[in-house]
C-alpha cells in the first residue's frame, strides 16, 4: 500500500474528479472515482431509511441509474441485502451466483439492463448507515483483495460525505477536505453515542452535530471527542450547530 | 501458571468458537483470561483497519485511559513496532525504553504499568494486528506465559474467520470490516447507556454483555438496537 495511507490516496482520487466539475468533493465524485479505479462499468448510489431503499442519490450511468431504480421498485435486490445485514454483498456473475440469493426478479432485470456483475456496499459506521454504494461490470469480475479494501475505503468516504453535506445544509461553516476519523476511534464512537441523550437526537443527526462543532471550533474530531467522553464539554439540547458546546 | 486454568481456558474458547459464535464477546473473554492467567494487569487486541491504523477490539476493562494507551501505540509503543515487524516485542522494564517511545512510556507509567509484551496476530503471510499485555510489576517474562500468549494471539486471529456474513464470505477485508464495525456499535451503544444511566464505560459495557448474555444474543446486535432505539430492551437500563 505504501506510505501514504489508503483512505488518503482515495480521497485524493475523489478531490480530483470535484475538481474537475469546478465544484466541492459530493457523493457523484465518490461514485466517478471509484468507476476510475475498479474494474467496474458504473457506480450508483441510493439513501436508505429503515432498510428500505429512500431514493437514488447518484449514477454515473444508465445501467446504474436503472439498477438503483429497479431496487427502489422491487424493494430488493443486493443493497438491500447489504444494508440488512450491515455487509457487502458481492456478485461476480449474476449468472452463477448463489440461488439462496432472495433477488431472483432484481437478477433477471438487472442482467437484461446489461450487468453482469454486482456489489453492493453498505455505508455504515455503526448504528449509522445512510445509504448503500452499488457497483456493476459488464462481465463477470471478482474484486481481489486490494479492489476491494479500495471498494470500501470509497464507501467509507461516501458515508463521510453524504453527512458533511448534512452540515452545509444546515449552514455549518465551510472546510476543506473531509477529515478522515482517524486512529483514536473509539472516543469519537462513544461521544456520539453521549450526544443522542444530551442533544435528544438519532445517532447520525449527534454524528453529524459533533462534528460540525469541530469545525467550527477549529479543533480535531477526536479532541473534541475526547472533551465529551471526560466530560469537560457538554452539548445541551436546543444549541446550534456551530455553538452546541459548552464548557463545564 | 495455574495448569488448570489453562486447559479450562482453552475448553471455554473452543466452546465460545463453535456455539453462537460472537466476536467481540469472545475477544472480551479471550483478554480477561489472560489477565487472569498470564501474569498480566490488563489486555487488549488490537486489529489494523484498512489503513493500517490499529483500531481496538477488546480490552480487559474498559476504562477509557487504557483504551488511549492502546489507541495511542497508532503513534508509537510495542504494538506498533509487532505489527509492523510481524514479530514479539517483549519489553521488562518499560523506564529503560523512555527513548524509544517517550509518550506511550509516560502514560504507561502514569496507569501503572511496568512491563508490557505484544504478541502478533498473523494469518499466513499479513499480521493483522496484536495482543497486547500490560504488567504493573518490571520484570522477565515467565517464557511459557509468552508461549500461551502466542497461542491465545493465534485463536484470536482464527475467531476472526468465525464470522460469516451474509455472503457466507471467507474474504478476510470483509470480515474485519464487520469485526471493526461491530466494535464502532458496541461503543456507540456504551456512549449512550453510560450518558443515559450516569455511570462509566466500563459499567456500560458490562450492562450490555449481561443482556446479551441473558437473552443470548450477539453483543452488537444488543448494540445496535439500544442504539436504533428499534426495540424495547428491558432490563437493560437499572
Amino acid at each position: 500500500m505504501g506510505p501514504e495511507s489508503r483512505s488518503a490516496r482515495i480521497q485524493l482520487l475523489v478531490a480530483e474528479q470535484a475538481a474537475r466539475r469546478g465544484a466541492r468533493v459530493a457523493v457523484v465524485d465518490v461514485c466517478t472515482a471509484a468507476v476510475a479505479a475498479l474494474p467496474v462499468g458504473g457506480a450508483g448510489l441510493s439513501a436508505m431509511s429503515r432498510a428500505v431503499p429512500s431514493h437514488p442519490l447518484c449514477s454515473t450511468d444508465d445501467i446504474s441509474e436503472q439498477l438503483e431504480e429497479l431496487q427502489l421498485t422491487l424493494g430488493e435486490g443486493p443493497c438491500v441485502d447489504a444494508f440488512l445485514h450491515g455487509s457487502a454483498v458481492l456478485t461476480p456473475d449474476l449468472l452463477t451466483r448463489d440461488l439462496q440469493d432472495r433477488w431472483m426478479v432484481f437478477a433477471e432485470a438487472a442482467l437484461e439492463a446489461g450487468a453482469r456483475a454486482v456489489f453492493a456496499l453498505p455505508l455504515q459506521m455503526g448504528a449509522i448507515s445512510p445509504g448503500v454504494l452499488d457497483l456493476y461490470a459488464h462481465v463477470p469480475v471478482r474484486l481481489d483483495a486490494e479492489e476491494l479494501a479500495d471498494a470500501l475505503a470509497f464507501a467509507d468516504l461516501a458515508t463521510l460525505v453524504l453527512l458533511d453535506a448534512r452540515i452545509d445544509e444546515a449552514g455549518g461553516p465551510r472546510r476543506g477536505r473531509v477529515e478522515d476519523l482517524g486512529a483514536y476511534r473509539a472516543e469519537i464512537d462513544q461521544a456520539s453515542g453521549m450526544l443522542t441523550v444530551q442533544l435528544g437526537v438519532g445517532i447520525e443527526e449527534a454524528f453529524v452535530r459533533l462534528r460540525a462543532h469541530s469545525y467550527a471550533q477549529g479543533r480535531r474530531l477526536g479532541d473534541v471527542a475526547a472533551d465529551v467522553v471526560a466530560r469537560r464539554l457538554r452539548f445541551p439540547p436546543d444549541a446550534e450547530p456551530d455553538r452546541a458546546g459548552e464548557d463545564i | 501458571m495455574d495448569q488448570q486454568l489453562l486447559a479450562k481456558t482453552f475448553v471455554e474458547l473452543a466452546d465460545n468458537l463453535v456455539a453462537d459464535f460472537d466476536l467481540i464477546d469472545f475477544l472480551r473473554l479471550l483478554t480477561d483470561r489472560c489477565v487472569g492467567m498470564l501474569d498480566a494487569s490488563a489486555a487488549g487486541v488490537l486489529l489494523a483497519d484498512r489503513d493500517g491504523k490499529l483500531r481496538v477490539m477488546a480490552t480487559s476493562d474498559e476504562q477509557v485511559r487504557l483504551l488511549e494507551l492502546f489507541q495511542l501505540q497508532n503513534d508509537e509503543g510495542p504494538c506498533l513496532e509487532c505489527f509492523r515487524t510481524g514479530a514479539p516485542v517483549i519489553v521488562h522494564d518499560l523506564t529503560r525504553e523512555i527513548d524509544r517511545w517517550p509518550r506511550f512510556v509516560t502514560m504507561a507509567h502514569r496507569s501503572g504499568f511496568g512491563a508490557v509484551q505484544a504478541l502478533p496476530m498473523r494469518l499466513r503471510d499479513e499480521t493483522v494486528g496484536a495482543l497486547n499485555l500490560f504488567r504493573a510489576a518490571p520484570g522477565p517474562f515467565d517464557p511459557a506465559a509468552t508461549l500461551v500468549a502466542q497461542a491465545l494471539a493465534d485463536v484470536a486471529t482464527i475467531s476472526l474467520l468465525q464470522q460469516r456474513t451474509a455472503q457466507r464470505s471467507t474474504v478476510l477485508n470483509e470480515q474485519l470490516q464487520t469485526a471493526l464495525n461491530s466494535r464502532v456499535l458496541i461503543e456507540q451503544a456504551k456512549g449512550k447507556l453510560a450518558e443515559r444511566q450516569g455511570t462509566d464505560m466500563e459499567q456500560a459495557f458490562s450492562a450490555l454483555r449481561g443482556y446479551a448474555r441473558a437473552h443470548n444474543r450477539r453483543l452488537a446486535d444488543v448494540a445496535r438496537a439500544f442504539v436504533d432505539g428499534s426495540e424495547p430492551l428491558p432490563g437493560l437500563m437499572a
